[in-house]
Order: C-alpha cells, then sequence, then structure tokens
C-alpha cells in the first residue's frame, strides 16, 4: 500500500531532478545527456510506479487506446478540413501555367485520388514519416519540428513556472486576507492580468527594461538574460487565471468541516493553511493546467513574434496561412497528442492529490 | 529525514555534472566586419530553379552570379555582362548567344563552363523538379514541350553548348526582352555533380557550392544566416567579410533593434508609422517597379458596361489615396509604371467627378437607386483596408453609388477571384523583368493572371507584335496604343498606384544597393 511517505519522497526527488535540469538550462549551462535519461527515467518511473501501485494500469492503457483513436480521427479532420478550404499551397498573386502546376501536383502526389493521398498519408505517419513541407523546400515536418519545438518548449516551461509560482501564492493570499485591501489589490492585479493582452504588455516592458534601463535585450533567444522577459509576459496571464482558480478554491475549502476541526485542534493557521488547506485546493488549478501546459509549450506565436524567437508558434499559424498540408497536419497532430497526454497526466494527479477522487 | 538524503544526493550530482557552460548564441563576428541585415523571415529554399520569394533570392543573389546583371546606372535599366562576357542576337533576335568570362571559379575550385548553364536550364525546366519558374524559359524552342513531358530529350530544346565557355540560345520566335530573363535567379548555373551527390540537402552550408561573392556559411533556420567573403571571387572583392541576415518577422522588434545597432538594415517599415520613420536620417527610400491596380469582373453586371468602369475610374482620385498612405507612393493612372521603358504618366482616366457622373448617366443609371450595391474584393491586411474604405467613399461622394466592402484571407481570396471575381478587386503586380511586356502581357485574354474575364483581340496582337519587335520606337507605339484600350477604352482595370519600399539603413554603411528592382546586392558596400 502507498503511504503518504513514498508519495512525498517521489514527488520531492522528481521535483527535484525537474527543477535542476530546468535551472541549469535557463543559466545555459550543458545538460548531459544522462541527466535528461535521469530525468526522463524518474518523471517515467513515477508515473509508472503510481500507476501500477494504484492498479490503475488498465485505466492507461484504456486511456492510451482511445487516445490513439482520438488522434486517428483528428488526422482524418484535419486531412479533409484542409482539401475543403477554398486555396491550396500552390496558390499565389502571380498565376502558374497549367503545366507547372501539373508538375507541382505530380511531385506532390496531389493529382493522386483522394482517397489514396489520405491512405498514403495515413501509412506514413505509422511508418513515422510526416511527408515534406511544400512551403520550405526539402526540410521534413519532422525535422522542423525537432529544430523548433524545443525552443517552444523551453519558452513554455519558464512560463508555466512563472504562472505557478506567482498565480498559486497569490491566489493563496488574496483568499487567507479574504475581503481587506491585500484581497482587493491581489485580485485586481490578477483582473489586470488576464485582460491586458501580451501585445500590450511586451512592448512596454520593452520599453522599460530595454531601453530605459537598458537592463535586458530586446530580442532573440541566446541566454538567461534573453529568457526573462518573454517567459516573465507569457506567464503573466496564466498566472492570473490560476490566482483567481485559486482564491474561489481555497475560500471553498476554507469554509469546509474538516478545517474547523483543524483549527480546533488548535493547530497554528500557517500550518492549516498549507497543509490542509492549499493540497486541497489545487484540483481546479489542475484542471486548467492540463490544456495550457499543451498550448504553452507548443508554441506562442505572439510572444515568438515579438521576441523573434525561433520556435514552433510561428509554424502554428503560418502553415495555415501558407496551406502547407503536411506541416499543419503534423503541428495539429503533435498538438493533439500533447493535449491528450496533458490531460491523462491531469487525471492521473487528480487521484494522486486528492485520494476521494477514484479513477476506472 | 530519508527524503533530504536522497534529495541532497541528487542535487550534488546534477550540480557537479552541470559544469560546462553552453556557448553563447551569438556568432562571435567582428562588428568592423560585418553588415547585419534583417532579411525577415526563413529563405523557404536556396535552390535557385525552385525558390520563387524574394528573401530566398535575396540570399542567392548574393552567393550566387549568371549570366547577365542589371545595370542600375542606365536610367533605362538596361544589362550588363555578369559572367557572360558579351552576348548579341542574330539578325531576327531568334538566336542569342553568349561568350562566358573565362578563370571564373566556383568555391571548390572548379571552372565555371557553359555546360553549368544549360544543366541549370535544363533542371528548371525538367517536369521532375517542378520548378514554380520553369516557364520563365518557355520562349526557348521546344523548353514547354520538354516541360510538359512531350519531348524527352533535351537535345531537342533549343540550348546549345558549343564550346567550354560558349552557349546558343534559340527561341520559338524574337523576343526583344529574353536577355532580362538572365539575370534571374532561377536562370545562373548548377553543379550537376553536387546536386547528384548531396539531394535534397545540397542547399546545406556543408555541401553547397556557389560562384559569387559571398559564400554559405551557417545557416541557422528560422532565426540567421551567415554569408562570408568568397576568397576566390573572380571580380573585385567585397570590403568587408561577414554578411549576417536575421530573420525577424516583426518590424517593429527589428527597429528596436536598430536602435539598439544590433542591425545595419531593415528593408521594409510598417506603413502606419512612416510619417515618423520618414524624417529619421537614416531612412531610405526607392521607386519599384510594381502596380496597385483594381480589377473589374466585366461580366458581372453592371460592369459589363464599359461606361459604367469608366465612370469608376474617372471617379476616383489616386492622388487622395497616396496622401492617405503617406508611404510616398506614385499615383498612377497607365498600366506601366515609372521608372520602366514605355511608362507614359497622361495615359489612362484622370480624375474628373463631372465626366465620371455624365457617363454613368449615359449608361443608363441616370437615377442612381437603379444600381445595384458594387461589391469590392480585397485581401485581409490592414493596408487594403484603408485603401478600400477610402475607395468606397470616394465613389459614394463623387458617384453616389453604394460599395459593399469584402475581406477575404489571402488563399481563398486568390480562390475568389479566379473562380467568381466580385465587381470590382484588388490586385497587384511586381516586375519579374524591367519590360512592359511583363506588365501587359498579363492582361492578354489568355493570361492566367487576367482575373476581370476581359478579352480584346487588338490588345492581344498589339502585345505579341511588341515583344517580336526590336525597334524601340515602334515598341513604344505598340505599348502605348495597348495601353490606351486597357485604360482608356475598354477599362477592365483601374490603376491606382505605384510603390516606393522604404528601409533604414544605419550611418555606417556606405553604397547601399537601393534600386527599383528591389535587388539587394551587397558586394558593394562599405562599412565604417
Amino acid at each position: 500500500m502507498i503511504t503518504e511517505k513514498h508519495k512525498s519522497i517521489i514527488s520531492s526527488s522528481v521535483l527535484v531532478a525537474l527543477i535542476t535540469t530546468l535551472l541549469m538550462n535557463f543559466f545555459n549551462y550543458e545538460i548531459p545527456t544522462f541527466l535528461w535519461i535521469l530525468d526522463g527515467v524518474l518523471v517515467g518511473g513515477a508515473f509508472v510506479w503510481y500507476t501500477l501501485s494504484q492498479n490503475l494500469l488498465f485505466y492507461v492503457l484504456k486511456r492510451t487506446t482511445e487516445a490513439f483513436f482520438v488522434l486517428l480521427v483528428i488526422a482524418t479532420l484535419t486531412f479533409t478540413l484542409l482539401r475543403v478550404m477554398p486555396g491550396g499551397p500552390f496558390d499565389q498573386e502571380k498565376a502558374l501555367p497549367p503545366e507547372v502546376k501539373a508538375n507541382i501536383e505530380a511531385k506532390y502526389n496531389l493529382n493522386a485520388p483522394i482517397l489514396r493521398q489520405y491512405t498514403d498519408y495515413i501509412f506514413g505517419i505509422f511508418k513515422g514519416d510526416l511527408g515534406e513541407s511544400y512551403k520550405y523546400l526539402g526540410r521534413d515536418v519532422s525535422t522542423i519540428i525537432v529544430e523548433t519545438l524545443p525552443v517552444s518548449f523551453q519558452l513554455g516551461m519558464y512560463a508555466l513556472l512563472v504562472s505557478f509560482l506567482i498565480g498559486i501564492p497569490l491566489g493563496l493570499f488574496a483568499a487567507s486576507r479574504h475581503n481587506s485591501l491585500w484581497d482587493n489589490s491581489a485580485m485586481f492585479m490578477a483582473v489586470s492580468g488576464v485582460s491586458l493582452p501580451s501585445f500590450l504588455i511586451a512592448p512596454i516592458l520593452i520599453i522599460i527594461f530595454c531601453f530605459w534601463l537598458d537592463w535586458l535585450p530586446p530580442a532573440f533567444w541566446d541566454g538567461p538574460e534573453y529568457y526573462i522577459l518573454p517567459s516573465l509576459i507569457l506567464g503573466i496571464r496564466p498566472a492570473a487565471v490560476i490566482a483567481r482558480l485559486t482564491r474561489a478554491s481555497v475560500l471553498e475549502v476554507i469554509r469546509s468541516d474538516y478545517i474547523r476541526t483543524a483549527k480546533a485542534k488548535g493547530l497554528p493557521h500557517r500550518v492549516v493553511l498549507y497543509r490542509h488547506v492549499l493540497k486541497n485546493s489545487l484540483i481546479p488549478v489542475l484542471t486548467f493546467s492540463g490544456p495550457l501546459a499543451a498550448g504553452i509549450l507548443s508554441g506562442s506565436f505572439i510572444i515568438e513574434l515579438i521576441f523573434a524567437i525561433p520556435g514552433m508558434g510561428k509554424h502554428l499559424i503560418q502553415s495555415v496561412t501558407n496551406r502547407d498540408y503536411p506541416l499543419i497536419l503534423g503541428l495539429t497532430l503533435l498538438f493533439s497528442a500533447m493535449l491528450v497526454f496533458a490531460n491523462l497526466i491531469v487525471d492521473l494527479l487528480y487521484s494522486y492529490f486528492d485520494p476521494r477522487i477514484k479513477l476506472s | 529525514m530519508k527524503a533530504i538524503n536522497i534529495l541532497s544526493i541528487i542535487l550534488a550530482v546534477f550540480l557537479s555534472m552541470g559544469c560546462t557552460k553552453k556557448k553563447k548564441g551569438d556568432y562571435d563576428l567582428d562588428p568592423k566586419e560585418t553588415f547585419v541585415v534583417n532579411i525577415t523571415s526563413e529563405p523557404p529554399s536556396l535552390d535557385w530553379n525552385k525558390s520563387t520569394d524574394t528573401t530566398s533570392a535575396l540570399i542567392q543573389d548574393n552567393i550566387m552570379e549568371g549570366l547577365l546583371e542589371y545595370n542600375f546606372d542606365d536610367p533605362d535599366l538596361g544589362l550588363k555582362g555578369s559572367l557572360a562576357k558579351n552576348w548579341s542576337p542574330n539578325e531576327d533576335a531568334t538566336k542569342w548567344t553568349f561568350e562566358l568570362k573565362k578563370d571564373v571559379k566556383w568555391i571548390d575550385g572548379i571552372e565555371v563552363t557553359a555546360q553549368q548553364f544549360a544543366d541549370g536550364w535544363e533542371r528548371l525546366l525538367n517536369p521532375l523538379t517542378a520548378s514554380e519558374y520553369s516557364y520563365f524559359l518557355y520562349s526557348i524552342k521546344n523548353a514547354r514541350e520538354y516541360n510538359q513531358g512531350k519531348i524527352k530529350d533535351f537535345s531537342e530544346v533549343g540550348i546549345k553548348v558549343t564550346g567550354p565557355h560558349s552557349l546558343e540560345v534559340t527561341l520559338v520566335g524574337p523576343q526583344s526582352y529574353f536577355p532580362y530573363l538572365l539575370t534571374h535567379h532561377s536562370t545562373y548555373p548548377i553543379r550537376k555533380d553536387v546536386i547528384k551527390k548531396h539531394g535534397d540537402k545540397w542547399t546545406d552550408p556543408e555541401n553547397i557550392v556557389t560562384n559569387g561573392p559571398f559564400r554559405l556559411k551557417v545557416w541557422d533556420h528560422d532565426k540567421a544566416i551567415i554569408l562570408e567573403r568568397n576568397e576566390i571571387y573572380y571580380g573585385e572583392k567585397p570590403k568587408f567579410k561577414n554578411i549576417l541576415a536575421y530573420m525577424i518577422p516583426e518590424m517593429s522588434t527589428a527597429i528596436n533593434l536598430f536602435d539598439k545597432g544590433q542591425i545595419d538594415a531593415q528593408l521594409v517599415l510598417p506603413s502606419t508609422e512612416l510619417p515618423v520613420l520618414k524624417k529619421r536620417a537614416e531612412h531610405l527610400e526607392s521607386g519599384i517597379l510594381s502596380l496597385y491596380y483594381f480589377g473589374f469582373n466585366v461580366k458581372k453586371k453592371p460592369m459589363d458596361n464599359p461606361l459604367v468602369r469608366k465612370a469608376i475610374s474617372h471617379a476616383i482620385n489616386r492622388n487622395e489615396v497616396t496622401k492617405m498612405m503617406a508611404g510616398g507612393q506614385i499615383p498612377l493612372t497607365s498600366w506601366v509604371p515609372p521608372g520602366m521603358f514605355g511608362y507614359e504618366a497622361e495615359i489612362g482616366t484622370s480624375f474628373d467627378i463631372e465626366k465620371a457622373n455624365k457617363l454613368l448617366d449615359d449608361a443608363g443609371f441616370k437615377d442612381r437607386s437603379k444600381l445595384p450595391t458594387i461589391t469590392l474584393g480585397f485581401n485581409t491586411n490592414e493596408n487594403h483596408q484603408r485603401i478600400a474604405e477610402n475607395i468606397q467613399s470616394q465613389l459614394k461622394k463623387n458617384l453616389g453609388i453604394n460599395v459593399e466592402l469584402k475581406n477575404e484571407e489571402w488563399k481563398v481570396y486568390l480562390n475568389t477571384i479566379k473562380m467568381d471575381p466580385p465587381h470590382i478587386f484588388r490586385m497587384g503586380w511586381l516586375a519579374d523583368y524591367p519590360d512592359p511586356d511583363n506588365f501587359l502581357n498579363l492582361m492578354t485574354s489568355y493570361s492566367d493572371n487576367n482575373h476581370t474575364q476581359w478579352g480584346n483581340k487588338d490588345f492581344d496582337e498589339l502585345i505579341e507584335k511588341a515583344a517580336k519587335e526590336l525597334d524601340k520606337g515602334k515598341r513604344k507605339e505598340y505599348y502605348s496604343t495597348a495601353q490606351k484600350i486597357l485604360t482608356e477604352i475598354d477599362v477592365p482595370v483601374a490603376p491606382v498606384f505605384s510603390s516606393v519600399v522604404h528601409s533604414l539603413v544605419s550611418k555606417r554603411v556606405k553604397n547601399f544597393p537601393n534600386n527599383s528592382m528591389n535587388r539587394y546586392e551587397f558586394k558593394g558596400i562599405e562599412l565604417k
């Protein structure tokens, strides 16, 4: 049987390993391969151990099978929508003579019957071949992903960290001083964070930190000083949402019977708040984190644009403008897979944080 | 306690491992020897037979040379030899011979030969290459048939290597502007051996073999390209060592970096900030051979009536549009833009409200309520929106007609104007080669770029005759008549303006190439 002690050892080692890696990455230290492997083993191991110890193997297998079919449906839908969408990949201002167009269509297999194109594509995926971009000649979709995803992932991780590190304490702080001036100002900040778009915050912060104070560079992704502004700006909005979620949830938990019991037992306010209230208040935040992580880790178009960061966000948007079918399909599938996977993790974490939740 | 022990061990292991610092992202180039330019986006391909965009062309034009190049010192925009020592047509301009300079070497030391040009053109025309620019060479005998796959044997195509340094090209018919095509990157020579050896990866820095003033050193996808001086370049070597070309899509970001001194040249500026930026000392501008126009769908009532089209064209005050845009655009009523042979400012419909109203009355719409609501289409874009709104209000004010605006995403829009264009639609054209043929050709009845559904046999004939004519005076006459048919008599189109490009170039850069073909060859630059 799994005990609280096991749980805390495992979760702390995974956390420490990940945070160390993240810190090293942030300060531009070369991360040795075996450290990556250790990270993988720890995370994967914890995942497997938890699944097995909770008898969730069947559940996870079921969810994975479901995910497979979900992805298949998404691939099919995207494929169909792309063909229905007006305008093709090789339409351009200067119209091409029909024979030139025919050569291009032959090269990219676009003249084959649509069903054939579909089956070719699906079998390609099974073989791990996402095809070649129509726009970036000679570059495979998988190469583009391998080159740009790590950058977006890195930016996304920092932003996630920022959003949790600001959001949760802020929410907790506001709730613990319910209806005071502190609460109101914290929530005012949160509402501003949600409502101010990043394309407004970014230029303002750039003017302040890059031109007036001259502390940080205005663009690129070359080292710690370059990471600060984009991560902060990308993290602000989710931080605000998390703060509001945490506050609402804490206020609800704080009024429950077991908290009253804890207080009646004479436990100090701080212990009650951190040990009993916080942990049980994180369920709504967790629900929000799944889609948030998938969205933020796959790249932010606006932040990457403003800071000239060579990430994947740009491709997510521009591939559609270019009607770059293979790239759109590849990125959509990747994004969907990340979303499905993030949600599975979140579901497992539900039962981890709150043993009353039973997965089956 | 146990937990804490385990944690500290892990932490210690991690920290002891992580002592090597990654090298920083900058490229360690001597700033005094490096010209930094923003090329805005990732070049889709450096394969000069295949690429079609201006970003790729910018890099290619700095690492490669072809037969001929523009002579920007010539007001008529003539040509001069690049790798060709001399070139000449036969009497009726159906056969052109080119003699190459000798002792020109590729960066791997192999000599440039005529065969490499023929190889490049074969590859451009080969249906398997599927090049979008293959039609550039359709004026060569049997080239189109080879590209269509009807002819399999390339020796039947009118391209003959007559010696290690001489080339003979036979055309389908006389074509006065043929040499212009040979300035284009799609016609540069290739190294078949290199392409065969590396396949699609031949344009990677470690594989590519070029012959221009610079060579490709680093290609950091989605981030930057570094070009380095080619030390065995045959001509005058560049006076600086590196070009660092960043790919920064957002203009305001690039301008920030320019202000920080991290970029020497930003080649496009945001139109809404032009009034401020134009006042800066680093600002440069250059008219480019381009055309912004509105087309009419002549099959859609009431646009089937030439009087209505003429009335609309007369009712547009082009000056008002260019003033509003404040980008230095040149108002245009003729089809051929200024800066090019064949441009005649007075051709076309001048702004005349009285005449416009009379024309519309004569067309049977004295009662304006009889006119249906006119749809004006454009692709979604801030500038096009501003122009469309201006035209909308002008037509309401000057003619009393109601115009409804309809914008669509670019590719959807392209599809719309191909399948069922609205009454009025926005389009543009940028010169491929500085000859009126490139502009007038697109309005022939058989052109894939003519979306107006209009066709006029006399017009078609004039364009064909002019292309074959070698006498400049006669050509000009033909083009003049053709333009009058197009913009004064039948009026399937209403030209509005010709564009100007704006850039910011640091004061430390001398001899920045600023020309009407938007061609950025940096070999002549000097850095302070």
